[in-house]
């Protein structure tokens, strides 16, 4: 009897979360439709299809400064907070010190707190100093909220990774730096990559941060964000839905590249 | 040099004799925030011995390890290594290796990778590296095609044999055992026992050992140290610590005995029930309070026609059997639990209450 | 507060300490020393930019004048994040359930699609909503299509922006919720049903206790951010409600009154932040992140 109650349950759980995700994907979908309608607004079922708008935002010079100023973003965010958040993840998960308790709540409070403000906070901040925003204060702003972000990813391998492998590579007579390249490094290398792709993504994608601290500079969220105000075309679900996809492309290169690397090591396993 | 460290030294009757003992710490000490984990040890060890320092979870001896490894810094005392100083010689430097508990294989890496570390360490050349590391895998009986293979997926025993290989392929004058073979079952555990005690033998390298298991220490040792609350308790050959413990906790941690606490009077030695103890001549023993220490295969049931030196009656409520050897749990009448082993041919075919003793030549004296 | 202990000094550089000073170095000069300055500015004259230069309870008086009706707004982002955490307690406990217990090998994949919106900006997810709901829009037209009158009227109302908030902020129910109910051993279910216990018993008395850090830490994050929240009213709710963040954002832009933006930002951080502190005190983040 348990076990019919059981299957039900468990029924009522995948129909739910099938229903919660069909939800969660149901505005992107509208997106994209709106993107492709031919007509200047947007009317359902959709008359006729094509892909004017789509080659309109491709064409378009503005939109390309926005794309270069959002990759640009993102990369040096990238690049910067897997800096940052490696040595950070070693301080949050490696080491038994003194501040460490009071270090993980201090980098928690970031993700714990609402970008609206802390983008109003910022700019504040950023006009004391003298400092007028462009695209590099907004490269701060997402630093603030992505490296504690990335420090978590990264930090969750960390917790794995067992410190007497660097006490016995040293044993065996390995300087530091050896150790780093050939075995902490290597073995923390998957939470490194997540968080390098957590990273790129959480900037692409940022729209709070921007708003308030990138300027004149624009990005395709705050782009995007001023058109749906005042001005829609369809551009805009156009650019949306191309930006998306970017994201999912990116999600999937990056899980690709995982899963071959370690079937890779696995068949190199196997063969041995 | 120390006289305590000197007359360890003399106890070491059965360590092969060498002028100048490899690894020499003087008074060692290690305090983590006023708790004194390492609490002045002096211990010289030969050239090619296999030493096993045994003691209880918490009595410093893993501190000690790592100490001598340099993966801790003494805050006290001195270690030296073939006379050189070498407390503050990082791990990487020094000519020594540990084999962790963990066995800290590197998971990303084959087997053949594993031992090959130390050796790319050293920058040695890849087919050479190649050459040394089959070399190696063959002494600890590890097959060839073993080379590729990902170390994870080793079992237990191999696991064991690759991170010895490893720790070989470094080429240390001293080899360091942190219970590598703890998380084993029984009778892999006694297998390679054995292979280790050959690999010592074959390698002529010197080994120190730790373990909290009286068996590995017996059956591998050349001499035995026992550590309690930070200090060496006792050190010699495992005959010794196993005949004349230095105490009551060294006899005790050596595996099951029967206690009769003793106390001094006018008299002579008294038991608690007032008894008079027959102890072996020559005792001598500081203070009042003693203990008598008789294993149970030195306990025996008295009967009319085998007397004993010492007696004492009580009831027998349980019976074990040990394989050859039977076991009996017996209550005196003051209400202690004594054992006795017999073979199991000498089985005791009377009824329950039972008359048992020992002779004073069988039993140990040991204060407090 | 957390600095507390951090700025005692540390003697020597222990290498935990070293390794966290650049993450610490951007938290103090990104994080900290913002929320100063708008403190500082709260307390400045109302309506100009003499930051260190006045001091003045002026615009925390202005605040809590009863003619004032900016209470509404905070009240209404509270109600709303209320609401919210209500509703994401109910909508995602299923999901993280099925993530741990019953999808299997299938709960990497379904991971991944509830990761994925979190990397499309939520102005364009929610974008997508109002072409649903919007008259002439897909839900509107779909109707229509079948031969009903239309669809209802729902967007521009309050209803909308906590539907909105609902949908931006389920990951981050959904995910420490998941991590939560990982942390209960299986062998204490199995023991509380071996002793036998019901279903709801086991879930009441074993499950929820166990899984509660998780719980706790994804009701207090979505708490927080939708608090915070203000893209989901504009958008969606076409301003029918004003939620706070929006009152921040106008005296900080269009007002050019900073010390008044200043002196809102600082209460809804003071109460952000204490809740946020209050909650994590009681959590041992190794325990949930390093499940060694």
């Amino acid at each position: 009897m348990q076990t019919v109650g059981r299957t039900r349950t468990h029924f009522l759980i995948r129909a739910w979360t099938v229903f919660v995700v069909l939800a969660i994907y149901l505005p992107i979908a509208c997106g994209a439709l709106a993107g492709l309608s031919k007509g200047r607004y947007f009317a359902f079922p959709v008359r006729i299809f094509s892909t004017e708008w789509w080659g309109k935002t491709l064409d378009s010079f503005e939109i390309h400064v926005l794309v270069q100023n959002s990759v640009l973003i993102a990369l040096i965010v990238t690049v910067l907070s897997v800096l940052f958040a490696f040595f950070g993840a070693l301080a949050f998960a490696r080491y038994p010190w003194k501040g460490r308790r009071a270090f993980q709540r201090l980098l928690l409070l970031p993700i714990f707190f609402p970008q609206p403000v802390l983008g109003l906070a910022l700019l504040l901040w950023f006009n004391a100093l003298g400092i007028s925003p462009s695209w590099k204060t907004a490269v701060v702003a997402h630093l603030v909220w992505i490296v504690p972000v990335v420090t978590l990813v990264i930090a969750i391998q960390v917790f794995s990774f067992d410190p007497v492998l660097e006490e016995a590579a040293s044993d065996l007579g390995a300087s530091r730096l050896f150790t780093l390249r050939t075995v902490t490094l290597p073995i923390l290398w998957p939470g490194i990559w997540s968080g390098a792709l957590f990273a790129f993504l959480l900037s692409w994608g940022n729209f709070p941060l921007s708003l308030y601290t990138a300027g004149a500079d624009s990005t395709i969220p705050k782009w995007l964000y001023s058109k749906m105000v005042a001005g829609y075309t369809p551009m805009v679900p156009a650019l949306g839905t191309m930006s998306t996809l970017t994201a999912a492309a990116l999600l999937l290169g990056g899980g690709l590249i995982r899963l071959l690397i370690r079937r890779r090591a696995e068949l190199r396993a196997r063969e041995g | 040099m120390s006289s305590v460290a000197a007359s360890s030294l003399s106890d070491s009757s059965a360590a092969p004799k060498t002028p100048r003992p490899v690894l020499q710490l003087v008074d060692v000490r290690k305090v983590f925030d006023g708790f004194a984990a390492v609490d002045g040890i002096s211990l010289d060890i030969e050239e090619g011995e296999f030493v096993t320092i045994v003691g209880p979870s918490g009595s410093g001896k893993t501190t000690l390890l790592r100490m001598l490894a340099g993966l801790e810094s003494p805050s006290g005392g001195y270690i030296t290594l073939r006379g050189e100083l070498i407390n503050d010689v990082p791990s990487n430097r020094r000519p020594t290796c540990l084999v962790f508990q963990s066995l800290a294989l590197f998971p990303h890496m084959t087997v053949g990778d594993n031992i090959e570390f130390p050796l790319r360490v050293r920058k040695m050349a890849p087919e050479e590296r190649r050459r040394r590391a089959l070399e190696l895998m063959a002494k600890v009986r590890l097959p060839e095609d073993y080379y590729a293979k990902n170390v994870m997926l080793c079992s237990g025993g191999e696991k064991q044999r690759v991170a010895l290989a490893r720790a070989f392929a470094y080429d240390p004058d001293v080899l360091f055992f942190d219970e590598p073979l703890s998380a084993l079952d029984y009778k892999l555990k006694k297998l390679l026992e054995k292979e280790l005690k050959d690999l010592h033998r074959e390698s002529g390298k010197t080994f120190v050992y730790i373990t909290h298991s009286l068996e590995e220490a017996m059956v591998m040792s050349d001499r035995i140290g026992v550590m309690r609350a930070g200090k060496v308790v006792q050190i010699g050959t495992p005959e010794q610590i196993y005949s004349t413990p230095a105490d009551r906790f060294v006899a005790e941690f050596f595996g099951e005995v029967n206690v009769v606490p003793i106390r001094r009077t006018e008299g002579g030695w008294l038991r608690r029930d007032g008894k008079p103890v027959a102890v072996a001549p020559g005792l001598s023993i500081d203070g009042d309070e003693a203990s008598v220490v008789i294993r149970p295969e030195y306990m025996r049931f008295v009967t009319e026609e085998a007397g004993a030196d010492n007696t004492l009656s009580g009831t027998i409520f349980n019976e074990y059997s040990l394989g050859s050897r039977l076991q009996y749990q017996i209550r005196s009448r003051t209400g202690r639990t004594f054992l006795v082993e017999v073979p199991r041919a000498a089985a005791w075919k009377g009824d329950g209450e039972v008359t048992i003793g020992w002779d004073a030549a069988n039993a140990i004296v040991v204060g407090g | 507060m957390a600095d507390g202990s951090l700025s005692a000094p540390a003697p020597k550089l222990t290498p935990g300490f070293r390794a966290s000073l650049p993450v610490l170095f951007l938290l103090v000069a990104g994080f900290l020393a913002p929320l100063v300055t708008v403190a500082a500015y709260a307390f400045a004259t109302p309506k100009s930019f003499d930051v260190f230069r006045s001091f003045t309870l002026q615009n925390f008086a202005a605040i809590f004048d009863p003619q004032n009706t900016v209470w509404t707004s905070f009240a209404w982002a509270l109600a709303l994040a209320f609401c919210c955490v209500a509703i994401l307690l109910i909508v995602c406990y299923p999901i993280a359930f099925g993530l741990n217990k019953v999808f299997g090998k299938w709960s990497g994949l379904v991971s991944v699609l509830f990761v994925f919106p979190l990397f499309v900006s939520e102005n364009v997810r929610l974008y997508g909503w109002v072409l649903f709901f919007i008259k002439n829009g897909v839900l509107d037209g779909a109707l229509k299509w079948f031969g009903f009158s239309g669809g209802p009227e729902l967007l521009y109302t309050p209803g909308i922006t906590l539907f909105g908030m609902v949908y931006v902020y389920l990951p981050f129910m959904l995910f420490p919720m998941t991590l939560g109910i990982a942390m209960i051993p299986r062998d204490l279910v199995d023991a509380a049903r071996d002793l036998g216990a019901g279903r709801m018993m086991i879930w009441r008395e074993v499950e929820l206790p166990l899984a509660m850090p998780g719980i706790l830490i994804g009701a207090l994050l979505t708490f927080v951010l939708a608090a915070g929240a203000v893209a989901e009213a504009k958008i969606l709710g076409g301003q029918s409600v004003i939620t706070i963040t929006q009152d921040i954002e106008v005296a900080f832009t269009y007002a050019q009154n900073w010390p008044l933006g200043s002196a809102l930002a600082l209460i809804l951080v003071l109460i952000v932040s204490g809740l946020a502190l209050a909650a994590m005190a009681r959590l041992d983040l190794d325990k949930i992140l390093g499940k060694r």
